[in-house]
């Protein structure tokens, strides 16, 4: 009993969380999570940061990013803005997410931005996602890395023969 | 069964507050408020001013407690602060070193 935490359905926490213990978080967390044990974001769980954890299991909502050493699994209800990277990422239907999703063995790493990985993005998790944040998502990878270097040039109309004589007839 | 259990080998740095009952067998630094009950379990650490209800001390607490009900501190209990409740018991065995507030 004594290795299990509760931040309960009342409780707000600001600043870090850090352990080698399971955490399950009903209530509100505004502050770095970093536990070496699955931590479980109740439907009624609220957390404004970064959580990083080997397990990582959210049904509620969070502003931050998810790191999971061994994988990360948002369920139904789930809404997460922020990016998810882990081993393995299971995004149930019904879970929403706005960020960049990054499986493999990167999910280890310390946090970087590949640019370039973001074209390898979403296979499995994007064919599960609820089309809305599927969007959402393929806008967001867009955004991260996949934008052109340029746009293009703009297309100026040619004027036809004799075109700006007319106008200045009509100037005047 | 408390609402908010801060287990054994997690540390919390910062501001715990909830209007439900808090167990602490972990380690907390910065400010605990609640509501409810507030219990530091033996072998907890607390570096943090504790504001609650009724609060039983059976680990070490570094900082001031102030209550709006009891404060018991149990033996083995290792409290440095000033203690503001309308009841307080020390056990035998229990250090305490800070002023005791009580409306008398």
């Amino acid at each position: 009993m004594a290795d299990v935490t509760v931040i309960g359905r009342g409780a707000h926490v600001t600043g870090r969380v850090e352990g080698a213990v399971d955490l399950e978080i009903h209530g509100r967390v505004d502050g770095d999570v970093a536990i070496e044990g699955e931590v479980t974001i109740s439907a009624q769980g609220l957390v404004g940061a970064n959580v990083s954890a080997r397990r990582l299991v959210v049904q509620g909502a969070v502003r931050g990013d998810l790191s999971g050493e061994e994988a990360v699994r948002l369920e139904e209800g789930a809404r997460v803005v922020g990016d998810v990277k882990a081993p393995r990422v299971a995004i149930a239907p019904g879970a929403l997410i706005k960020g960049f999703v990054q499986t493999g063995d990167a999910g280890a790493a310390p946090r970087a931005r590949a640019h370039s990985a973001a074209r390898a993005v979403p296979k499995a998790p994007a064919r599960e996602l609820h089309t809305a944040s599927a969007d959402k998502s393929t806008r967001a990878a867009t955004l991260a890395g996949m934008a052109p270097k340029r746009p293009p040039a703009p297309v100026v109309p040619a004027l036809k023969k004799g075109a700006k004589g007319a106008l200045k007839r009509k100037a005047g | 069964m408390a609402s908010t259990v801060i287990g054994a080998g997690i540390t919390i740095e910062g501001e715990i507050s909830t209007d439900e009952d808090v167990v602490i067998h972990g380690t907390v630094r910065g400010k605990l408020t609640a509501r409810e009950g507030v219990s530091v379990e033996e072998g907890a650490t607390v570096e943090a001013d504790i504001s609650g209800g009724a609060t039983k001390v059976a680990g070490a607490v570094t900082g001031n407690i102030h209550s709006s009900d009891r404060v018991d501190l149990q033996a083995g209990a290792r409290v440095i602060g000033n203690v503001k409740a309308t009841r307080l018991t020390i056990a035998d065995g229990a250090q305490f070193k800070g002023n005791v507030d009580m409306d008398v």
